[in-house]
């Protein structure tokens, strides 16, 4: 399928875990010049991890890395620039205070006296021979996202980096900014440069890759030239995968009054998002990352104000319930953001137990020290969060014990509405168990409001399943409706109903 | 691919820890400190001096008597007041640099009492007198808050800028409308009464500044472990985010630990005034708010260690005048001194984050 004669780097065998997690497991993959390759993954499929070991920031536990047939070790960044690779993040490195020309030179500027008309003639010559048109002495600050985006792209060529590595380039982009990196990506690719292009957005690859490679749950599973693939919706089955249920048992509770009401939500990306979850039931939203998933947790857990439309929780208007927040009876966020929003890693366990459920424990003015201590320590029994010492940092937790800790947390307030976030992401299965085991069992007293990007998860837990696609809920149905539930790749693609 | 490695080369590369470092800590503070000593050493030798003798006058000067260690105490007061008020703020991650201001404001305020009702006794006098300070340093102290609350306008620029009017305020009321009659032109005011003056301990030169020292450095403490608003005072400077996911009230939070701080500062300004100098002058003011910043940090804004390290500045200070005496060093040396130790502790603070490597090559 592959003609190694024109492969420019080979990987093999790559593997690399965290802890018990496998974000990479035996990948082998080759790119090669003049084509554009397109990593396709959720979110947690491990795309990032591969990509920062083929820009040398994170070392493989084994495997090798192959450079025009050549073994390589990258033990720092340093080492795979060299090589030749280059990478356009998501958050662009540039020096907004310093002009187009200078943040092209930066840090390889030759000599010890800059010589401006020089460096601005030289950046306007790579800019026209590759199609990124850009004004070399403008002010970085003053361009639009897709401008700064062109200034990395330039920076990487002004290197001669001959592999270039984009981070869902599209993310940022405006769709007429996004035509024309497309263009200017197969403008390179015609030039020799080899391009790898991370995404999850199933239009683009279908526009831009020559071949496309996706990965599932740390592994490869399809590798393909493009015009292999029959359609988008194929490529979507090929990224959600298999449906393998997962055994979660889930004993009957009766569904009753409505938690959260939303009506008609608009703006920060959503248009016009109504759903409802009652008390004894999972509601599971799906869909491809960044369609709106973000924007609408954030406005129901009240970290952004709703632009337009309604959100009742616990039968309170959105300004009211957030101004009287009360302890017990309320709305418990599980953020996916573990480490930076739900906790503070450089506190004690008992202090992260407090920052929610701090009001339970005050006594006028005061903190009930000893009764914070016994709750703690019940919490982390309870729920085995491992080490479970009280006076340790929280940055000392693995992934899944910090999140076990968020848990029994958000539980002990006894919510009337649960809003879990990846709940599960890159936890080992036995943990997932655990977490699936508590989200179900906790039904009894609240609704819940589940965000995933894991089909199985959404499948075996949710009794009404939400699909988003580009800030809208595109369907809604019953679990049980299995014809439905074969088609949801299609609609999370995009594709109408 | 391991075989192919063929020599090390003594190529450092920087490494994040990760583990947190316990004992470790202190001796690269020390280290810290005692390699500032050896700057100053050099420092003495440059001048012609010698390093040995004017270390020994300096710690001498500052350690070496009853007299001595009386006179650091009493310049500890103002420090530790200070520096328990900016320690508060810096909780927050708020750059409250403006403690010399707000120690300005609280020194005027005490006046004010003092001045205003000379006639009333001193269980009503000292009391009215430290809750002017709190009112005034507090408000000063406030009022960056609340422009950075309403604003976004950057603290540090704002409470430095504040020291400035502060001090001007200060000279225009002693030059001006409270000069003493009986001054012979020099700008101060009257004598406090002796209702508004502090008395000293016992047989010794300290003041009771002491004990209002001990107190706030208790109840410092015991409000950030035991309350629910030093909880979240505490976990918001942690991390934002998650006090904004906890739902904390963070403005509120911003607005209170500002009054604090300006008033614990405004309180040095009353013990000042009123234990020191017996009276309101531009003398007043000789950097205490300034050196509270470097204490602070050396502390790592433990009530506790900030005691300690009051002491140990205002030691610094002491020794630095006798060595002005007798070595006629000029007075900024303790000065210089006193901002190169601040300058090893920010560049020791790196060596806590992060250790240095021998990078293999192949």
């Amino acid at each position: 399928m592959i003609e190694p004669a024109e492969t420019v780097i080979a990987l093999e065998g790559i593997s690399k875990s965290f802890g018990k997690v496998h974000a990479n497991r035996d990948i082998c993959l080759s790119i090669r010049k003049g084509k554009v390759k397109a990593l396709l993954g959720e979110n947690g499929a491990g795309k990032s991890t591969l990509m920062s070991i083929l820009a040398g920031r994170l070392q493989p536990d084994s495997g090798s890395i192959r450079v025009d047939g050549v073994l390589q070790r990258f033990p720092s960044a340093k080492e795979a620039i060299d090589a030749g690779i280059g990478m356009v993040y998501q958050h662009f490195k540039l020096v907004e205070s310093m002009t187009v020309a200078e943040n092209v030179f930066l840090g390889q500027e030759g000599g010890r006296f800059l010589n401006p008309p020089a460096m601005a003639a030289k950046v306007r010559e790579l800019a026209i021979s590759h199609g990124l048109e850009i004004d070399p002495s403008a002010t970085v600050a003053d361009l639009s996202m897709g401008e700064k985006q062109r200034v990395e792209i330039l920076k990487l060529l002004q290197r001669r980096s001959r592999i270039l590595i984009f981070d869902e380039p599209t993310a940022v982009l405006t769709p007429q900014e996004g035509d024309q990196l497309f263009k200017a990506l197969s403008h390179m690719a015609a030039q020799g440069k080899s391009i790898v292009f991370i995404s999850h957005k199933l239009g683009e690859v279908m526009r831009v890759a020559d071949e496309v490679a996706i990965l599932r749950k740390g592994e490869i599973v399809e590798e393909k030239r493009i015009d292999e693939v029959a359609s988008q919706d194929d490529l979507a089955r090929m990224m959600v995968g298999k449906e393998t249920f997962l055994t979660v048992v889930k004993e009957a509770v009766v569904v009753t009054k409505p938690v959260l009401e939303v009506r008609d939500l608009s703006g920060n990306g959503l248009k016009g998002v109504s759903l409802t979850v009652r008390r004894g039931e999972i509601v599971g939203i799906v869909g491809v990352a960044g369609n709106g998933q973000k924007p609408l947790v954030e406005t129901i857990c009240g970290l952004q104000a709703p632009e337009r439309g309604e959100i009742t929780i616990l039968g309170k208007p959105w300004k009211t319930f957030f101004s009287q927040r009360k302890l017990s009876e309320t709305l418990s966020y599980i953020p996916e953001d573990r480490i930076g929003l739900a906790t503070c890693p450089s506190m004690n366990l008992s202090d992260n137990f407090l920052l929610t459920t701090r009001k339970g424990f005050r006594k006028g003015p005061w903190l009930r020290r000893k009764r914070v201590e016994t709750e703690s320590r019940s919490v982390v029994d309870r729920f085995s969060v491992l080490p479970g010492h009280l006076s340790s940092q929280a940055r000392h937790l693995s992934g899944g014990n910090l999140q076990k800790l968020v848990l029994g947390r958000e539980f002990f307030r006894k919510p009337g509405l649960i809003v879990a976030e990846q709940p599960t992401q890159g936890l080992d299965i036995a943990t997932a168990k655990d977490i699936w085991g508590h989200l179900v069992g906790a039904r009894e007293s609240a609704g819940i409001l589940l965000i995933t990007g894991d089909l199985n998860e959404a499948f075996s837990l949710s009794d009404r399943v939400v699909v988003m696609f580009e800030g809208k809920i595109v369907d809604s149905f019953d679990v049980t409706d299995t014809e439905k539930r074969s088609r949801v790749g299609l609609m999370m693609a995009g594709a109408s109903t | 691919m391991d075989t192919q490695i063929t020599g090390k080369m003594l190529d450092l590369t920087i490494r994040k820890r990760q583990e947190s470092l316990k004992g470790t800590a202190a001796l690269i503070y020390c280290g810290a400190v005692l390699f500032s000593l050896l700057l100053s050493a050099a420092l003495l030798i440059f001048q012609g001096n010698s390093p040995v003798e004017g270390i020994s006058l300096l710690l001498q000067g500052a350690f070496g008597s009853m007299y001595a260690i009386e006179d650091c105490l009493i310049k500890a007061v103002p420090i530790y007041l200070c520096s328990l008020g900016v320690a508060i703020a810096f909780r927050l991650q708020i750059w409250n640099i403006g403690a010399e201001g707000q120690f300005a404001l609280g020194a005027i305020g005490a006046t004010w009492v003092a001045i205003s009702f000379p006639g009333l006794p001193s269980w009503a006098m000292i009391p009215l007198m430290m809750g002017a300070a709190f009112l005034l340093g507090g408000a000063w102290g406030v009022i960056p808050a609340i422009l950075k609350l309403k604003m976004k306008a950057n603290e540090i620029i704002v409470t430095l800028m504040l020291n400035y009017i502060a001090i001007l305020i200060l000279d225009y009321l002693v030059y001006g409308p409270w000069k003493a009659s009986d001054s012979y032109g020099f700008p101060m005011t009257d004598e406090f009464s002796s209702a508004a003056i502090i008395g000293t301990i016992g047989e010794t030169s300290l003041n009771w500044g002491l004990l209002i020292c001990l107190l706030s450095g208790i109840v410092i403490y015991i409000f950030f472990k035991f309350t629910v608003m030093g909880f979240e005072l505490k976990a918001s400077g942690e991390n934002v985010r998650a006090a904004r996911y906890a739902g904390f009230p963070y403005a509120r939070l911003v607005i209170i630990s500002m009054l604090l701080s300006g008033a614990f500062a405004g309180w040095a300004g009353f013990v000042e005034a009123s234990a020191t100098l017996n009276r309101l002058q531009p003398t007043i003011m000789v950097g205490y708010g300034y050196t509270a910043i470097v204490v602070a940090w050396l502390a790592r804004l433990n009530p506790f260690y900030i005691g300690i390290s009051s002491f140990l500045l205002a030691g610094l200070r002491v020794g630095a005048e006798n060595l002005q005496l007798e070595l006629q060093v000029p007075a900024a040396f303790g000065d210089i001194m006193e901002g190169m130790i601040l300058l090893t502790i920010l560049a020791a603070t790196f060596f806590i984050h992060y250790r240095f490597a021998r990078r293999q090559r192949s």
